[in-house]
């Protein structure tokens, strides 16, 4: 039987055609990277200088994600499930660094931290201007109005009313968080926490403006890049690029793994397009 | 005496546009009630209402003489049966059904026990260790109530239970609920757009028309003359659709 051909299909055909430029670009993208990278990927590893980059990058973006979900999780229950008064203005305030230059987050950070108060937490032994602790504020800073963010779409997507059957069949508020709220935004919440440790991984405007450029100290996977290339050694920077790259390429088939995984059972599996 | 399960007086609120007006009802122990109406009419937001779900409104609602919303929600005893089953989609049919056991921390055993019992009484023994999202709409209807049940509640409030079944399911769930009602003896309130419906299972019904209840009758009297316009020109419709059955 001859199908019609219908507007849908040019609609379809003309998203595939984006799509296949999208790819293009994407691929030239992380190609024009690895190319250049990859000749110096093994001579990277054995320098000291990367190691000590990929080790502290690691580090702090993992102790930053772990802040970042400590405290968006409750703030983005507080921010869809209780009432206070100033709600949607603390939200505001809460997201407003979504819309600053990271180079100006970083410039606050550095004026409050160079104040008599930043002087205060380094005689008490915090110190965070051109310290790994300042590395692993600005990661929190810039990540957390996005991780907020994203788990506040998720908990309003769970549908307010299986709380309220998880209420009337005996379960506290806290229960109803463990064992609803929080479940049902499982998969939401683990994509969170692995764009949270990539964007960690990748920042690099507000951490040079707390803790500048400096070799074997603060020097991240991203200051690393900046560093060399400022010094012409295009060499390690591309190596340094690379090993961005295939970091952010695992935690990326991870989340889809974990997407994928954890699908809810449906009577339309088996149904692939009507 | 009888005693009252439910009591709401000069019940009033306001949701966006739609407003409950003056809602007054006396619902007793062990009665079957039915709000009939108009989808649209507020019988829902009124269920939800007798459950607490509201902070703010004017007037009171009260289960077994006390004010619903200072009861905290875990303490009301109530169960509630959506239209759509509100089945937690992250858990097994035993999980769902055996959910307020766990809550209440009952040992392994005891959680078995009450969910084959729950299983025999409704059927669905064979779809315990199966998830939400592969049920059908009786399956997924008698899990909810199932879930609903094993805590035996003194009050089961059901929104439109049986509106997505089939004529033959419905037959089957209407006996399955005067079953259960005789077993627990509990109280019952359920909303329908179902005159039929209403009159096999309620003793009472209540008709609602655009956010008023507007009157109150025995089931065998359902179709008897009322005063109220409005009503007349609701049940008449039913029985226009009845005769051309």
């Amino acid at each position: 039987m001859r199908k019609r051909f219908s507007v849908f299909d040019f609609f379809e055909l003309f998203t595939i055609i984006i799509t296949i430029i999208v790819i293009i670009f994407s691929s030239t993208l992380i190609l024009a990277i690895v190319l250049k990278g990859l000749p110096y990927l093994g001579e990277a590893f054995y320098s000291e200088e990367v190691r000590f980059s990929i080790k502290l990058s690691l580090y702090t973006a993992t102790i930053s994600t772990v802040i970042c979900m400590a405290l968006a999780i409750p703030t983005a229950y507080a921010l869809t499930r209780t009432s206070f008064p100033f709600k949607k203005l603390c939200q505001i305030i809460i997201e407003l660094p979504l819309s600053m230059p990271y180079l100006v987050l970083g410039l606050s950070l550095l004026i409050i931290f160079s104040s008599d108060f930043g002087k205060a937490l380094k005689s008490m032994g915090f110190k965070v201007v051109f310290d790994k602790n300042g590395i692993i504020l600005a990661q929190t800073v810039v990540n957390l109005p996005y991780v907020i963010r994203f788990i506040r779409t998720a908990f309003e997507e769970v549908d307010e009313r299986l709380e309220f059957i998880s209420g009337s069949l005996g379960a506290t508020k806290w229960e109803r968080f463990i064992t609803i709220t929080l479940p049902l935004s499982k998969n939401a919440i683990i994509t969170t926490i692995i764009l949270a440790w990539s964007r960690g991984l990748g920042e690099f405007g507000a951490t040079l403006m707390l803790v500048g450029a400096t070799r074997m100290k603060t020097e991240t996977l991203t200051t690393s890049v900046y560093l060399n290339l400022a010094t012409g050694d295009t060499g390690a920077s591309m190596a340094s690029a690379t090993v961005i790259l295939i970091i952010s390429l695992i935690s990326l088939f991870v989340t889809n793994w974990i997407g994928k995984k954890n699908t809810q059972e449906s009577r339309m599996k088996d149904v692939k397009s009507w | 005496m009888v005693n009252s399960m439910v009591e709401i007086k000069k019940y009033s609120i306001q949701l966006g546009k739609f407003k409950l007006k003056n809602i007054n009802l006396n619902i007793c122990e062990k009665e079957i009630f039915a709000v009939l109406g108009r989808t649209g009419s507020g019988k829902t937001v009124l269920l939800e209402s007798v459950a607490g779900f509201y902070r703010s409104f004017s007037g009171e609602v009260t289960i077994q003489g006390q004010q619903v919303i200072d009861i905290p929600l875990e303490k009301r005893e109530i169960g509630f049966v959506y239209q759509d089953f509100g089945l937690f989609p992250h858990m097994t049919v035993y999980d769902n059904i055996t959910y307020g056991l766990k809550i209440r921390r009952k040992d392994k055993e005891y959680k078995k026990k009450m969910a084959d019992r729950m299983a025999e009484i409704l059927s669905i023994g064979h779809i315990l260790n199966q998830y939400p999202g592969t049920l059908s709409g009786g399956e997924r209807q008698r899990t909810a109530l199932a879930r609903a049940l094993i805590l035996e509640p003194k009050l089961l409030l059901m929104d439109e239970p049986f509106s997505s079944l089939d004529p033959a399911t419905k037959e089957t769930m209407y006996q399955q609920i005067k079953k259960i009602h005789e077993i627990f003896g509990c109280t019952i309130l359920f909303v329908t757009h179902d005159f039929n419906e209403a009159q096999i299972m309620a003793d009472r019904i209540g008709i609602m028309v655009n956010g008023e209840l507007k009157g109150i009758r025995k089931s065998a009297d359902l179709f008897e003359s009322y005063q109220d316009e409005e009503i007349t020109e609701f049940l008449s419709g039913f029985q226009e659709r009845r005769m051309c059955i």
